[in-house]
């Protein structure tokens, strides 16, 4: 029982960042290390994909039979359906932005696959992106609606007489919300990406004391492994995810009346849809 | 005594969230075996949803072991 309790104490410190021996994250040179190594990866693919592209005959040029510059289309349209399927049809403009979170953050996840750490698991790359993504969306919300119609579309619905103090309550829980997005973004980042690394920590762990395969030196099945499929799966996940909720704080606060209006109208309609 | 109350505390969180996660899968697959033409959409705002109650589970687990110590 003593034993019981004193591992899962242990274990729950590491899980609030209080831990003793154990690593947290990369640090800070580990975190410029694996940063340089995933914008290596993703400026080395994208100059290479951008081979083909002045040629006379357009081929998609291939790496080791890999369709980098097709993988590249992919993820445009992906981005583009995400942006203007969430936003609506002024959506294609921040297209651009969208792109670069989902694959800095979707190769950094990537790492965590084949690295012990990787950006995203640290939470202080992922605060940083969510900074970055935030105040994104407030200065194209600033842009769209003029400074001071963005900050009156944090006071609610216009009320008047003695009613003014509920709006102004609402401005300082609004405010208090836009600011924890921050904090829900990298949180949930982080916590997927480490936890993932300390399930499969804790899966390998098990494999040692279960099935000791070389007694004394330490040999043991890698039962984490099994874990790298849902891994995966998490890493696209997201990505996706954090795209998907900064596509979906644009569309609030670049939200215009006319909208509806535009969308009867400006969509084509598809052959199939009846 | 501590680890006690909060590896069962994280136990029930885990419960109750997976419950809500299974809720969601539970609507949002019969809503896309009903209308299959709007997968696309099931899908996206199931993500959403669901990530926000992944996030429950999260805050419990990085936030409450550091407020009870």
């Amino acid at each position: 029982m003593e034993v019981w309790i004193g591992t899962s104490t242990s274990w729950l410190a590491a899980a609030g960042e209080h831990g003793g021996k154990e690593h947290h994250g990369p640090g800070f040179w580990g975190l410029v290390f694996y940063i340089g190594l995933v914008l290596a990866i993703l400026f080395g693919l994208m100059s290479f994909a951008k081979t083909g592209l002045k040629s006379r005959v357009f081929t998609k040029p291939t790496l080791f039979g890999l369709p980098v510059l097709g993988a590249f289309e992919q993820i445009y349209l992906f981005i583009e359906q995400l942006c203007v399927g969430t936003i609506g049809a002024h959506g294609r403009k921040y297209v651009v932005m969208i792109m670069v979170f989902w694959m800095l953050v979707f190769f950094s996840n990537l790492v965590a696959l084949f690295f012990p750490t990787a950006p995203t698991a640290d939470l202080s790359f992922n605060l940083g992106l969510a900074l970055v993504s935030i105040g994104y969306v407030q200065w194209e919300g600033i842009k769209a609606n003029g400074l001071f119609g963005h900050f009156r579309h944090f006071a609610g619905p216009k009320l008047g007489g003695m009613l003014i103090l509920i709006s102004l309550i609402i401005f300082v829980i609004e405010i208090i919300s836009e600011l924890m997005k921050n904090v829900s973004l990298s949180l949930r980042l982080y916590g997927n990406i480490d936890g993932g690394h300390r399930a499969a920590d804790a899966m390998n762990e098990l494999g040692k004391n279960i099935i000791p395969l070389g007694g004394d030196t330490g040999l043991s099945i890698p039962i984490g492994a099994f874990l790298m499929p849902i891994k995966l799966l998490t890493c696209v996940v997201q990505a996706m995810i954090f795209c998907l909720l900064t596509c979906v704080y644009l569309s609030l606060v670049t939200h215009h009346e006319d909208e509806h209006h535009e969308e009867g109208h400006g969509q084509p309609v598809p052959a199939g849809a009846h | 005594m501590t680890g006690n109350v909060l590896g069962l505390g994280i136990g029930i969180a885990a419960l109750g969230v997976g419950i809500g996660l299974g809720l969601i899968g539970y609507g949002a697959m019969g809503g896309m075996a009903r209308q299959p033409e709007a997968i696309g959409k099931l899908q996206v705002n199931m993500l959403i949803a669901l990530a926000f109650v992944e996030l429950v589970f999260l805050l419990t687990v990085f936030i409450v072991p550091g407020s009870l110590r």
